[in-house]
């Protein structure tokens, strides 16, 4: 079929295909004619509907509409035709294969001279495209929305998670911001101060509660931490709090971290060690209160062992005797793990007092050496005293440590006879070594030797003890300002040495 | 000459022990008294050259007896040693009230030696 309309026109011919190589679809209508047919499509009409021109002209438009006649638009179209006006509208469509597409539609009358409207003429271009891509920037948006909406709900759950860790754990949690205002508090804080929420958040930390967290030493601390980035570690606050009463405190506080970034916050956990305290406090008194009744016997025991050893007389078998020296020594080592157990409590319990005072280093080595002496059968215990120093010491304890590192010398060297005791100036420290010919200690057990209850799995076989004496001692000279530590080759023998200050005075 | 000796303890075997200990010493009396809150009304009656005290006991500790004595004009100047089971820094500022200090479990001949060269001076 011809699609092209010849005219003997040639005016009218350039008009025409003007109109055919248009990128919209156009048609006229004849609104002279009953029910308005198409008297005129272009090409791209028929390229949009997928009609022939023959099968498109004379029908009224809605022919595109297919079985889909309900739209608001048709009566938009409707109106806009009969009171003649300009209309625009996005339409249904059905090409003739049935497939939908959305027809944008520009609908103008056009008047004769006698202002009568004549024809209509219809722009129509397929926006089905334009349309799909605005479904999909629409279901993509869709989409996102709820991918955001999963996110949210995921870090609403990790944030439920923390702040159920955050209210649930059994300590006061504050944020502070620069200004030590508080940020957020966590129920237990407000619990343990009986103190309101309201009262408490965006107040100064040194404010709230009458100025009961105003400590010196706590603002001191705090105020460090942003400038410095120190945190503050177990900081133990006495304090007598207004609504609870005196209460121990350990306090930590950091700045807290973004990526790897610091914040201007200050998170700080508050524990109250009270209870703890008072427990450990019991327990001391306790081990006192068992350690005063264990002795009282054992120095009963101790006395008339004494006085039974001075009642030597030739008609009493010598046997008696040997039993007697065994009965002391038992004694005396219950005694003194008796008196370990005890200051490892006091140890660990940081109650281990030193009364130092200025004492000369000479007389306290001579002093234990004199305390052993009855104690050591087979030992020669040989020191060559240097000059008379002094250090700032707690007389007793150091005697201790010596007492301590000779008895162990003596007794892991069974098979030698000679200890060798020195001290010597090192620099601002006095050095005391006491030096073993015994078995020696392999380098794995040097390093752990000091530490509490440890004893060697060698030694565990051969020796009995508790493993404290060591322990005890290193702590003694560390709250001296000391070390101690141990040289030793296996099979030849250990040095045991540590160091205290000189009293400074004493430095010539 | 014989010296006076009062030892005070809470505990009867203790103060059999130094009795018995001391009275070997054949120059020393010896009275002990196991209530500390009659000690003091027996120092001023007795008037001993030496009191052996032990710090813990119930009622009336050493040491609150130790700063009665030392604060009582007639009494000030009494011997005294401290005998204690433990060795605290409590007991070590208690222990500079007193002329000298004794450990439980202590050694006789120690005691002795302490004894004697207090009762010296």
């Amino acid at each position: 079929m011809e699609h092209n309309i010849i005219i003997d026109n040639p005016e009218l011919n350039v008009y025409l295909a003007a109109l055919d190589s248009s990128n919209s679809g156009i048609i006229i209508t004849d609104n002279r004619l009953s029910d308005n047919p198409i008297i005129y499509c272009n090409k791209t009409f028929e390229n949009i509907s997928g009609y022939s021109r023959d099968e498109i002209i004379g029908h009224n438009c809605r022919f595109l509409q297919g079985k889909d006649k309900s739209q608001t638009e048709r009566y938009e179209i409707k109106n806009a035709i009969i009171s003649g006006e300009n209309s625009k509208t996005v339409i249904r469509n059905y090409k003739k294969n049935g497939d939908l597409f959305w027809n944008e539609l520009n609908i103008s009358p056009v008047r004769n001279a006698h202002n009568e409207i004549t024809h209509f003429i219809g722009v129509q271009n397929d926006i089905t495209k334009n349309k799909k891509l605005i479904n999909e920037l629409e279901n993509e948006r869709e989409s996102v929305n709820i991918k955001i909406a999963e996110r949210t709900k995921a870090l609403q759950e990790n944030d439920n998670f923390l702040r159920g860790i955050i209210q649930t754990v059994r300590e006061g949690l504050l944020v502070l911001d620069a200004e030590y205002r508080i940020v957020s508090a966590n129920n237990h804080f407000l619990r343990t101060f009986k103190v309101e929420y309201n009262d408490t958040i965006g107040k100064i930390l040194f404010e709230i509660g009458n100025g009961q967290w105003n400590i010196p030493a706590l603002k001191k601390l705090l105020i460090q931490i942003l400038p410095t980035n120190n945190p503050v570690i177990d900081f133990e606050v006495e304090h007598d709090f207004p609504h609870i009463g005196k209460k121990i405190m350990l306090l930590n506080a950091h700045r807290i971290e973004f990526d790897n970034e610091y914040s201007d916050r200050i998170l700080i956990a508050i524990e109250d060690i009270t209870e703890r305290r008072d427990i450990e406090n019991r327990k001391d008194d306790f081990l006192s209160v068992a350690s005063h009744e264990l002795k009282t016997p054992l120095t009963t025991i101790k006395g008339i062992t004494q006085l039974l050893q001075r009642s030597r007389h030739k008609t009493i078998d010598e046997k008696f005797f040997d039993n007697l020296d065994k009965l002391s020594n038992s004694v005396d080592r219950l005694n003194n793990l008796i008196s370990e157990l005890l200051d490892t409590s006091k140890i660990q319990s940081g109650y281990l007092r030193s009364n130092k005072k200025s004492v000369i280093i000479n007389d306290i080595i001579k002093e234990a050496i004199e305390q052993l002496h009855p104690t050591m059968s087979k030992h020669r215990i040989e020191y060559n005293s240097n000059k008379d120093y002094s250090v700032c010491a707690d007389d007793l304890q150091i005697q201790q440590v010596l007492i301590n590192l000779i008895s162990n010398a003596a007794k892991y060297s069974p098979d030698s006879d000679l200890i060798e005791i020195t001290s010597d100036k090192v620099g601002n420290f006095i050095k005391v070594s006491i030096k073993d010919f015994g078995m020696g200690i392999n380098s794995d057990d040097q390093e752990k030797i000091f530490k509490r209850f440890y004893r060697s799995t060698e030694i565990e076989k051969k020796f009995s003890g508790l493993g404290i004496g060591l322990y005890i001692s290193s702590e003694i000279i560390k709250n001296h300002d000391g070390t101690i530590w141990v040289d030793s080759q296996d099979t030849i023998g250990s040095t045991f040495n540590f160091t205290l200050p000189i009293y400074e005075q004493s430095i010539t | 000459m014989t010296e006076k000796i009062i030892i005070c303890d809470d505990s009867q075997e203790i103060l059999d022990l130094i009795k018995i200990v001391l009275e070997e010493e054949k120059d020393f009396y010896v009275e002990t008294e196991i209530d500390s809150t009659k000690l003091i009304s027996r120092i001023k009656t007795e008037k001993p050259d030496l009191l052996l005290l032990d710090l813990w006991m119930p009622k009336m500790s050493g040491k609150e007896l130790l700063h009665l004595i030392r604060n009582d004009e007639k009494l000030s100047l009494l011997k005294i040693i401290v005998i204690s089971a433990s060795m605290d820094g409590e007991d070590v500022s208690t222990r500079l009230k007193a002329d000298d200090f004794i450990s439980k479990p202590f050694d006789i001949n120690e005691l002795i030696k302490k004894i004697r060269t207090l009762l010296e001076r």
